[in-house]
Order: C-alpha cells, then sequence, then structure tokens
C-alpha cells in the first residue's frame, strides 16, 4: 500500500471515529446549521429561477409563443402569411401557428381611456399557439365569424385588481361597448365578449378582435404582422429557426427570447442582491465549521499531541479534520435539499408567491444548487483545515503538557 | 559487563538541554553521556524537576538538544528531518505517558491498532496484532470496550498495548503509574517486568517511585540534570 492510500485511510478512519461515535448532539446540530446555510444559499437563487421560470412560461404561452416570424426589413406587412406557414408547418415539432395583425389603439370607455395593441387572429389558430383562449375570466373567447366584438386583458379592463388599475378602463363587464380609435383613424364601437386573466401584466394589457373584423378595419387582405410558431420543445428555438431559413422563410425570424428582455434584465438587478445572500451564506457555514473544529482541536489537544507523539502525521491529523468538516457540508447539502423538496417547494406550490410574471413557485435549478454544493463543501473544507492546521503547528510537548 | 556496539541501542554524547524564557535560563539536562542497551530495563530516577522527563523527550525525539548527539540505533538522530523523525517514532518506539491519552471515540483494540493502522497494515492484520498486544497486557476481553468503560489501570494497559503494537525496539515511560492506585501501579510495573524477561524489550522508565527501583535492571539517576548511576 502506498503511503498516501494509507495516510487517507487513516484520516477517514479517524474522521469517522469522531463523527459517528462522537457526540451526536454535535454533530446533528452541526449537521442542521450547515442544512440551514444550505437552504439560505439556495432560497433567494430558487425565487429569481422561479421568477425567470414563471416569466419564460408566460411570455411563450401568453405572449409570444416559440418563434416569431416577422415582416423582413423595410416591410410593414408579410404578404400571403399562408404560403409562410405552408414552408414549416411540415417540420418536425413545430405544432402550431398563428398569423396576427398587430396594431395600435385609443380605446374609451365611458369617461377613460387608454392606448393599447390590439392583435387581430383567427380564434382557430390562435388556440394552437396561445393559451390565452383558456384564461377567460368572464364572457368568452372570440369565434372565427365574430364581427364588432372584442376581448381584452383584465389590466385594460379594470377592476380585477391588476397593478395597472389607475390606467385601466375602470371596471368594464362584458356586454359594454367600448369606443375603439386604431392608428389609422378609424374609429369603431365594440362589444365586449370576454375578459382574460393570465397573471401576466404584459399579456393582461392586450386586446384581441378577429381578423376578419381587422381587415375591413385596415382595408387589407390576406397579410399579417406577424405569425407566431408553436414547437413542442423549450429551448431549441434556433435549429427551427436555421431549418426555416433553409425552407425558404426570408422574412425575420425570432425566438422567444428576444422578447424576454425586460423580465431578464428585472432579474439580473438581483444578482448582486443574491451574490451577497450567497457570500454571507458560505461565511455563516465557514465560521460554523471553523468554531465546531476548532472547539474539537481544543478538546482533543492532549490526545492529538500523543498521536503525534507516538508518530501519526501532522497531515493525518489536519487531513481527519479537513474529512470531518467535509462530512458535515455534505450532510448539510443532503439534509437542505431534503428541507427543499420536501417542505419548502411543497408549501410555495400550495402557497405561491405572486408577482406581475404570475404566481412563481421555488425552481430548484440542478447547476445552482450543484454549484452551492460545492462551495458549501470548500468553505467547509477551508474552515476546517485552518484550526486544526494552527493546532499541529504547536510543538508536541506544549500540545500534550502545555496549558 | 562488556559493551559493544551491538549491544548499543541507545547512545549520548554531551546532551545538554537548555530551556530559555525569557532573560531566565534553565538547564535542564547537563552533558548527559550514556549509553543503554538492548534488552534493558532501565529506570530514569531523581528529584522532582532534576530532569527525567526532558531526558526521556531526547531520547524519545521528542525534543531538540541544545547541544550534544544521540545515536538511536545505528542511526545519529540529528540528521533526521521531521517527517523521517515521526516515521522513526512510529516505527521503532513505543510511548506510555502519565496522561493515557486513549481517543474516547474507539473501541480498546481501536486504539491499538491505530498505528499499526498508520504503518500500512491491512485491517485483518490489524486485528490480529491488535489483539495480539491487548493478550499481552490481559485485556482481550475488552477488546471492543470504550475507554469510558474501563478502569484507569485497564486504560493504562490499552496505552500499553497500543505502544507495543508495532513491536517496538524501544519502549519510553514517563511516570506510567503516577495517576494509578497501587494496585494498578504494581500491574503495570509486573507487565513490564514481564514484556522485558519474555520478549527482551528494552524498556526505559521515568518514576519517582523509590520502591520501583528493585524491579529493573538499572537505574539512572538525575541530579539537576547530571547522570549519577546507580545499581539496580
Ligand atoms: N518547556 C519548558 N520550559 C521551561 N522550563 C522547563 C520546560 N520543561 C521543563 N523545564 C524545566 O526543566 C527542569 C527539568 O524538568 P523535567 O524534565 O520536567 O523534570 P522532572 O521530569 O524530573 O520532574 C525543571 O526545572 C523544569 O522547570
Ligand atoms: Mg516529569
Amino acid at each position: 500500500m502506498t503511503s498516501t492510500t494509507t495516510e487517507l485511510k487513516v484520516s477517514a478512519f479517524l474522521a469517522y471515529k469522531f463523527t459517528a461515535k462522537g457526540n451526536r448532539g454535535t454533530t446533528l446540530l452541526t449537521i442542521l446549521i450547515m442544512a440551514l446555510a444550505f437552504v439560505n444559499l439556495m432560497f433567494t437563487t430558487s425565487v429569481f429561477d422561479g421568477m425567470g421560470d414563471a416569466t419564460e412560461k408566460q411570455v411563450i404561452d401568453t405572449l409570444y409563443s416559440n418563434i416569431v416570424i416577422e415582416p423582413a426589413d423595410e416591410e410593414v406587412y408579410i404578404a400571403n402569411p399562408d404560403s409562410v406557414v405552408k414552408k414549416i408547418i411540415n417540420v418536425p415539432g413545430v405544432i402550431g401557428t398563428s398569423a396576427q395583425y398587430v396594431t395600435g389603439a385609443t380605446i374609451a370607455y365611458e369617461e377613460q381611456s387608454g392606448a393599447w395593441s390590439i392583435r387581430a387572429v383567427d380564434p382557430d389558430d390562435e388556440r394552437t399557439v396561445s393559451l390565452v383562449p383558456d384564461m377567460m375570466v368572464e364572457g368568452e373567447y372570440l369565434s372565427k365569424y365574430d364581427r364588432g366584438e372584442i376581448i381584452i386583458g383584465t389590466e385594460i379592463a379594470g377592476g380585477h385588481g391588476g397593478s395597472l388599475e389607475h390606467t385601466s378602463l375602470g371596471g368594464v363587464v362584458v356586454g359594454d361597448t367600448l369606443e375603439v380609435t386604431f392608428t389609422n383613424g378609424v374609429r369603431r364601437e365594440y362589444r365586449v365578449k370576454g375578459i382574460f386573466d393570465t397573471n401576466f401584466i404584459q399579456a393582461n394589457q392586450l386586446a384581441y378582435v378577429t381578423e376578419k373584423e381587422m381587415e375591413s378595419v385596415l382595408g387589407i387582405h390576406d397579410m399579417a404582422s406577424q405569425i407566431l410558431v408553436k414547437t413542442d420543445t423549450k429551448g431549441e428555438e434556433d435549429r427551427f429557426l436555421k431549418q426555416f431559413v433553409e425552407l425558404g422563410v426570408h422574412e425575420d425570424i425570432k425566438p422567444w427570447t428576444v422578447y424576454a428582455g425586460i423580465v431578464a434584465t428585472l432579474t439580473q438587478s438581483f444578482d448582486a442582491l443574491n451574490a451577497l445572500t450567497g457570500a454571507i451564506g458560505f461565511f455563516v457555514a465557514g465560521i460554523t465549521i471553523f468554531i465546531v473544529i476548532y472547539v474539537s482541536t481544543v478538546s482533543k489537544r492532549r490526545q492529538m499531541g500523543i498521536l503525534r507523539a507516538i508518530g501519526i502525521k501532522e497531515s493525518i491529523i489536519i487531513r481527519s479534520y479537513v474529512f470531518q468538516a467535509v462530512f458535515y457540508a455534505v450532510c448539510g447539502c443532503i439534509a437542505g435539499l431534503v428541507i427543499m423538496f420536501a417542505i419548502l417547494v411543497p408549501y410555495f406550490i400550495k402557497h405561491p408567491m405572486v408577482f406581475p410574471m404570475g404566481n412563481v413557485t421555488l425552481l430548484i435549478e440542478q447547476k445552482a444548487a450543484i454549484m452551492r454544493s460545492i462551495g458549501l463543501i470548500i468553505s467547509a473544507a477551508i474552515a476546517g483545515f485552518l484550526p486544526s492546521w494552527r493546532a499541529v503547528r504547536e510543538t508536541i510537548l506544549d500540545a500534550i503538557w502545555g496549558d | 559487563m562488556e559493551r559493544d556496539e551491538q549491544d548499543t541501542i541507545i547512545a549520548t554524547r554531551n546532551l545538554s538541554r537548555t530551556y530559555t524564557m525569557g532573560k531566565v535560563q534553565v538547564q535542564a539536562l547537563n552533558n548527559v553521556t550514556l549509553d543503554i542497551r538492548r534488552g534493558e530495563f532501565a529506570a530514569i530516577m531523581g528529584k522532582s524537576g532534576s530532569g527525567k522527563s526532558t531526558l526521556l523527550h531526547q531520547l524519545g525525539l521528542l525534543d531538540t538538544p541544545t547541544e550534544g548527539e544521540i545515536t538511536i540505533d545505528g542511526v545519529e538522530i540529528s540528521g533526521l528531518s521531521e517527517s523521517e523523525s515521526t516515521m522513526f517514532r512510529l516505527e521503532k518506539f513505543g510511548y506510555v505517558f502519565q496522561e493515557y491519552a486513549i481517543l474516547p471515540e474507539m473501541t480498546a483494540l481501536e486504539n491499538v491498532y491505530l498505528p499499526a493502522m498508520a504503518l500500512g497494515l491491512s485491517r485483518d492484520e490489524c486485528v490480529t496484532k491488535g489483539m495480539d498486544a491487548l493478550e499481552k497486557v490481559g485485556l482481550v476481553a475488552r477488546a471492543d470496550h470504550r475507554p469510558k468503560e474501563m478502569s484507569g489501570g485497564e486504560q493504562q494497559r490499552v496505552a500499553i498495548a497500543r505502544a507495543l503494537i508495532n513491536e517496538p525496539k524501544i519502549l519510553f515511560a514517563d511516570e506510567p503509574t503516577a495517576n494509578l492506585d497501587s494496585t494498578s501501579s504494581k500491574q503495570i510495573l509486573e507487565l513490564f517486568r514481564e514484556l522485558n524477561r519474555d520478549i527482551g524489550q528494552t524498556i526505559l522508565m521515568v518514576t519517582h517511585e523509590l520502591e520501583d527501583a528493585d524491579i529493573v535492571d538499572r537505574v539512572i539517576w538525575l541530579t539537576d540534570g547530571a547522570v549519577v548511576e546507580r545499581a539496580g
């Protein structure tokens, strides 16, 4: 056996005996503190990741689907959108498309008015790319041949506890008549057919009419402002983009991520906060381990002095303490994950946090968990090394007989 | 008594150890020249503060003399690096201290075989040798007991078994019975006597009990750090 494996074996043996056969209470308490430090490290990250995840879902489900095809540069509309759809609809993984007109409009109800975007859709197509049709809180969604009818989000309607109540129409209900002035000057009256609530502030500021209705307003036909494309996977948008170009789509093709930028910057501004709580978490965990190992080196000072006297190398003794520290940290990470998955995650699923991007639950990303576990283990190893290294600095005789 | 190189396991020449505490210098060991033969059971005796422990620490490589030479088993000690010295102690020395200081988290057997493990022996070899060592001190029945379940005398015997596990060339003991009652003390001394007689164990023991002189081969008497030999 090489001397290194021998040393590791003896270190591990000592560490095992000290933790397993030592004071149970100390061991359990240390692991508990490590677990709480780990939860502390993970919590903010999980909230931010949960926010990001909720946002992504919302952007895809209620705003832009997975891929957006826009008019080529300098064009206002995509001409003959059906021909574009035909090129891509058979690509494996594409499961829906919806060509839409998008225009600005002033919407007025009694004394209240405001400027919002109106989308015009074929309701049957829209159902293949958007979940908005399933999110009606009052009335119904559009049907293909509806004319003179509009559906609006709760932030436009008002009276649904939205964040933008002050700019809303102040409590429109189904059956009310809205006066809509389009950017081209056309003014029409619409009956409110339904009101939807996506829990997402941006999507709730949209209004929808049918494609046929909008074509009569704009006086054009067989055009589109954008085509939304739904794919069966998330995260492979670039592959689809390449394929669409190869299939001869000359329009501007963008993944949904381009539109999620606002929220990305929102969460980025939390990164500094996140880094700070992380640093504090590592520090607290490190100090805890340091104290535990320090106390152990003090209480075992004489015994360790005698072990050194009888020929046990200092490196073996230091390493046995580092192993203990790492053991505490590993158990702490595992216990922390158990606390997160068994208590916190289910709790927030039951009681989600309400944010402008919707209901947010904790999202434990594997990468974040691994990075923080490694960080915790490294800070524990350092915190275990320092007091034991210091302890073997003193001479053997001082360790055995010193005061 | 004839003395040749083969027979001598420890030889010191003009050994001195001076402690400096601030401006005060304490000469704990003064020009000690001494040979210990293989298989000898020697007692280091003297009044408290006469330098007994200091001498043992120099010979046991736990301290570095201020002046002089030590040769142990043919090796000139001052040439050893710190890690060589640690290895030397592990392979060739056994120690028994006044404080038995066995680890409370381990059983008697585990405490005993730890130095064998550090030497690279397999678990099976460790257990076999550990049980042999416990047998020598009469504690086979206590192998799986933790220290807190044992008396002081038994714990000290575990420490002796630990000192014997690597078949040391020299067994050092510094007042091994000072913390024990008279019955246990007697047992320990008899154990040393037997080890010396049966397996020829070289033993160097510090003691302040005058009657211990009767049991040993030789007494090295220290006065103010200097040797005054007496017959055993
Ligand atoms: N680490 C030390 N620092 C200073 N003086 C010491 C130290 N160790 C021992 N001495 C002194 O050296 C002398 C011999 O001590 P020691 O060898 O312990 O004596 P003994 O073991 O015979 O009682 C004493 O005067 C003691 O005070
Ligand atoms: Mg002494």
